[in-house]
């Protein structure tokens, strides 16, 4: 087993207490640590101070309020996928969480640490050893991209399983920092850059998750190699108009640093429109043209899902 | 009895060894849990990592970035500076080379002068704790001066490349080409009514044994030394350990604890071996390496990338007139088991069906990789891919059934190949016979609608090889029994289990013999100092030669026990039974003695009871002097049924169910031999939709369990397994093997399924959504 690096660990009780802590560069946020560890054991960072998110207060508990469900940002992705509300009004982001990983790594992950979740790439997310043999890569140590070695960005993907239904239901995170409390919707929090993906500070520690509770018809897929383990190859979401006249709306991830929004005035025009809006690259084994195509793919089937919901309901 | 016999030979297994007689002891057949399966479930089996000492060392290697380079320096000054570092190792001190086969052992523990492939083992050091030997070993720095990498076939081939190991006579990397001709295939094509020729690529693809490779090594005052290794061939281990660091065998004490599995992964002596006993004894301390995952994957030794190209002949009525085969094997950096590998690909193919003109040539070459080496069903597996897609071309090309087609070109028991395998028992029909009818395989193949499928194959396997590795005449396996006026029964033994059952194996043929209980036997393996020769676990040898062994030490003890209650009794030794702990007479079961009285008896006739057996295969005279690999005492059969669905939006094909049958011979414990079928046709699953060990260059692309895909339990289809006894004569109680063969057709058969599924014939695992999408939108436009 790949030994960690010695760190400190603390466990504050307040939010902005731990937001003092993560001022210094060398210290991260820990929640349920299933991506945070691996990642230290790769080497990719080796904080001298882990943070944890368990004992701070505002992190905690799921609980509804004036027609919102609020989502403690410690609270696990077993917690959240089993909580009553969530099953019965917020079924996309139920399915999000179960497709999480494996039942275990849902039992210690938490919903917060899935969106600040690092970007994924092939040529990031591999041991120090192997890193050093191809040379590095943009986003740590070394100089060039190997996924679009011509151009300027880093574009490791937003792999995040619970993004895009969180995004399309119009989720807001809450963040807590020594400056104040501030609110952003989920759909405002990433960038298209793959080093620098999230438009919040490093010492903004996201507290909850607030998911309106409107009853929006949403649907979520996650294709991936095997129905357990894998991250997605793609991942989205699709939201059915909630009044006439609204658009079909997708968001499209796992296939760039920031999820892509897609909108379209017919159901049958969303998988194609969204087919022509990503430009999945090679950061994955599966390859970028695949992944494209299965872009159209899983937008139509989860139009179809919708439809069919509908049709059975209506 | 044939030439050669062991017959009236003491110490030796003799035949027939019971084979075809009925189960007298009671414990043969059943379908029972292993007597060491709770410490596996519960956690208390003592695995090499388990194993800490007083003062031990944690060591961990430097490996090559490089996939080709000569090494002009390496400055240790940074890491030798770290607290807490305690010594280290470089290749040069370790300079004698070793490996498992004798004409190809060209491999050192760790690099000297150059490297071959990215991962090798360059420096070796030592710390108090395993994080500060990792920060040690990133501490070192390594200068290279690249060489032409070596990466492709088509590199190995050309001359004008470089030669990855200096000194070879051979004018590119080819470290074994062989050439076999049996018959008149010229003549066998020009009477064949058609023609079927095409060319086939399987991918390399690597273990994933859950434990990785883990040696301890523990110096002892006296210059000796105890080293525990994860090892599936503990007496190879034990002999290359003992030349490379130049002591005598028996001063090394080598001892494998439990297993967390090999799947031919752990076949060879590793730098963790050599390095923990090296270490040891420079530093004067005990000395633990474990490998990273990663590593695991460096080390590889994994299933060869392999090209094929196959021509076969057949008449309109589905025989075979000729078989031209040539296969070119992409090895990586260094031989392990290559040589054999280069026969294995080529020597199973007159099996199973009549064939008397067949030709291969095959080519076992370097690269600059990670070196390949045995896998489950070790060469035999991809040309067993092209073989049987191509029984199903021309099936559909001449209009027949492809089961009757097999069926009717099955070869019978007790046959010669035309490359003399002396083939015994033969369960190959009763095999596609049980899963053809399970399946429907008849009444539902071309009938499920586009995008479902079913595929039929069969396959054939060894079980051991006739020649041991280094020439020698002794006992291939050996097996001690001690026992003792408590009753309880030890065996001693060479072998290795891991994970396949040998362990139970061996306690059941040893308990069916002396009428007792599985459980009643304790069983000590793999430990030079306390257990007998056996050669390892490899080749699917245990279950038919230390089960062999086991016969004929336990039929020893039996006969001084019989000797000893007939004499009390009054009554011939031969009327009595041995069964339910008892030793009684035949038809009298009140008229005997307990099995503890029994051993209270022959000792005081006796003396202390112990007894030893040992096997070796017959001599087998072959017309062809130069098989010296495939020939096996005896085959085992499979065949199997898939059915398959493709989506065919998105490409991905699903396994929903395989119908296996298995000529094991004779099970002598089902749930085991259930087990081992059902992983087979599991790692064939992996190898049919996933797996494939992929480069960069030079580089795994991959060397983790995310993103190298193993089929978890959502992927892995129903599986229906048919045991089918054939009682082959020279195995223990007729038993053959389980734990390969079975491998060998899964792949087939769910290419022929895909082609049953969508009208293609898909020639390259692993079976990606991609090349399922690419091929059916490639159909699709030549259709319009």
């Amino acid at each position: 087993m790949l030994p960690l690096a010695h760190f400190e660990y603390l466990a504050p009780t307040e939010a902005v207490e731990a937001s003092r802590l993560l001022a210094s560069p060398d210290a991260r946020l820990v929640a349920g640590g299933t991506d945070l560890l691996v990642s230290m054991k790769h080497r990719l960072f080796e904080p001298r101070l882990l943070v944890s998110a368990r004992r701070i207060a505002e992190m905690q508990g799921i609980v509804p309020a004036a027609g919102w469900l609020s989502i403690g940002a410690s609270c696990t992705l077993r917690d959240v996928s089993r909580h009553g509300i969530v099953q019965q009004r917020l079924p996309a982001l139920a399915a999000a969480c179960r497709t999480v990983a494996t039942p275990t790594i849902q039992a210690m992950a938490t919903l917060g640490g899935n969106l600040m979740l690092d970007t994924r790439c092939m040529y990031y997310n591999q041991p120090a050893g192997w890193r050093a043999s191809l040379g590095y890569c943009l986003k740590r140590e070394g100089s060039v991209c190997h996924v679009a070695p011509k151009g300027r960005g880093c574009y490791a993907t937003q792999a995040a399983d619970t993004v895009p239904a969180l995004w399309l239901l119009g989720a807001e995170a809450e963040f807590v920092s020594v400056s104040g409390t501030r609110r952003i919707r989920v759909s405002d929090l990433y960038r298209e850059d793959g080093m620098n993906w999230l438009t919040v500070r490093p010492d903004e520690v996201l507290t909850r998750i607030h998911v309106p509770l409107e009853d929006r018809s949403v649907a979520h897929r996650k294709l991936r190699t095997r129905q357990a383990i894998d991250y997605a190859q793609v991942l989205v979401a699709v939201a059915a108009p909630a009044q006439r006249g609204e658009p079909w709306s997708a968001v499209v991830s796992s296939v760039a640093p920031r999820p892509i929004l897609v909108e379209s005035e017919t159901a049958e025009g969303l998988a194609e429109l969204s087919f022509r809006g990503s430009q999945p690259l090679s950061t994955h084994l599966a390859s970028a043209p695949w992944r494209k195509k299965m872009v159209r793919v899983e937008v139509a089937r989860a139009v179809d899902a919708l439809l069919r919901s509908h049709a059975g309901s209506g | 009895m044939s030439e050669g016999s062991n017959e009236n030979r003491p110490g030796w297994a003799v035949y027939p060894t019971h084979a075809g007689e009925p189960a007298t002891g009671g414990v043969l057949g059943r379908g029972e849990r292993k007597i060491d399966g709770r410490g596996r479930i519960t956690g208390t089996a003592v695995f090499t990592d388990d194993i800490q000492l007083p003062r031990m060392l944690h060591a961990k290697f430097v490996r090559s970035t490089e996939a080709h380079a000569r090494i002009l320096g390496v400055d240790l000054s940074a890491a030798l500076e770290i607290p807490g570092v305690v010594g280290y190792a470089l290749g040069e001190e370790l300079p004698k080379k070793y490996g498992v086969i004798p004409v190809a052992q060209d491999e050192t523990a760790m690099a000297i002068g150059k490297v071959r492939y990215i991962g090798e083992p360059v420096v070796c050091i030592a710390a108090l704790d395993e994080e500060t030997a990792l920060r040690a070993v990133r501490a070192v720095k390594v200068s290279y001066e690249r060489i032409d990498a070596v990466l492709t076939i088509e590199d190995a081939l050309d001359p004008r490349k470089p030669h990855i190991h200096e000194g070879s006579r051979k004018p590119s990397n080819i470290l074994r080409r062989v050439f076999q001709e049996y018959g008149d295939v010229d003549r066998g094509f020009a009477d064949a009514d058609i023609i079927v020729e095409d060319t086939y690529s399987y991918p390399g693809s690597t273990h994933v044994p859950l434990e990785a490779h883990v040696a301890v090594a523990n110096p002892e005052p006296d210059g000796k030394l105890t080293l525990w290794s994860s090892t599936q061939n503990p007496h190879y281990v034990h002999r290359d350990v003992a030349h490379v660091l130049g002591m005598r065998e028996q001063d090394i004490r080598l001892i494998k604890p439990a297993i967390g599995a090999g799947y031919g992964g752990k076949c060879d002596p590793f730098c963790t071996d050599i390095l923990a006993a090296y270490l040891a004894r420079k530093l004067g301390r005990p000395v633990k390496i474990a490998l990273e995952r990663e590593e695991v994957f460096y080390t590889h030794r994994g299933r060869h990338p392999t090209r094929m190209w196959l021509k076969m002949g057949f008449k309109k009525d589905g025989s075979i007139t000729a078989v031209d085969f040539k296969a070119w094997a992409d090895g990586g950096a260094y031989a392990s088991y290559g040589v054999v590998t280069s026969y294995y690909l080529g020597v199973f193919m007159p099996l199973p069906y009549t064939l008397e003109n067949y030709r291969f040539e095959s080519h076992r070459l370097y690269t600059n990789k990670p070196p390949c080496g045995p896998k489950r069903g070790h060469g035999a597996i991809q040309p067993r891919l092209a073989l049987e897609m191509h029984i199903d071309r021309a099936a559909q090309r001449l209009g027949l059934n492809p089961a009757e087609l097999r069926r009717a070109n099955c070869i019978e028991p007790d046959t010669e190949t035309c490359n003399g395998l002396k083939v015994t028992s033969v369960g190959m029909k009763q095999c596609i016979d049980a899963v053809v009818q399970a399946s429907g395989y008849e009444q539902r193949r071309g009938t499920l609608g586009f995008g479902r499928g079913l595929g039929l194959a069969a396959s054939a396997y060894m079980c051991g090889a006739l020649h041991p590795v280094y020439q020698n005449e002794l006992s291939q396996s050996s097996v001690q029994l001690k026992v003792d006026r408590s009753g309880e029964v030890t065996l001693f033994s060479g072998t290795a289990d891991c994970g396949q059952g040998s362990i139970h194996m061996l306690a059941a043929v040893c308990a069916e013999r002396l009428g007792i209980e599985p459980s009643d036997v304790r069983v000590i393996e793999g430990d030079t100092a306390l257990t007998p020769v056996d050669l390892g676990s490899y080749s699917s040898r245990v279950t038919f030669m230390a089960g062999n062994a086991c016969i004929a030490a336990s039929d020893r003890v039996r006969a001084k026990l019989a000797e000893a209650v007939a004499a009390k009794l009054g009554v011939s030794a031969e009327s009595l039974v041995f069964r339910g702990g008892k030793v009684y007479v035949a038809d009298a079961q009140e008229r005997g003695v307990s099995f503890v009285d029994a051993v209270w008896l022959a000792e005081e006739r006796f003396g202390p009871i112990g007894e030893v057996g040992g096997y070796k295969p017959h001599k087998i005279g072959s017309r062809f002097r130069r098989q010296s690999v495939g020939p096996s005492p005896a085959y085992s059969f499979t065949a199997q049924v898939a059915e398959v669905a493709v989506d065919v939006e998105t490409g991905i094909l699903t396994v929903d169910k395989i119908w296996v049958a298995h000529d094991c011979g004779r099970a002598i414990n089902r749930t085991i031999v259930e087990g081992q079928i059902e992983g087979c046709v599991y790692m064939g699953v992996g190898e049919a939709l996933y797996e494939e060990q992929r480069y960069r260059g030079g580089l795994v692309s991959a060397p983790s369990l995310l993103e190298y895909k193993v089929p978890t339990i959502h992927e892995t289809p129903e599986i229906e397994t048919f045991i089918v006894e054939t009682h082959d004569p020279n195995g223990p109680f007729g038993a053959k093997e389980a734990g390969e063969g079975p491998q060998l057709s899964t792949v087939p058969a769910i290419a022929n399924a895909l082609h049953d599924a969508v009208g293609i014939w898909f020639t390259r695992p692993p079976f990606t959504p991609e090349s399922v999408l690419t091929a059916l939108a490639r159909a699709e436009r030549s259709k319009s």
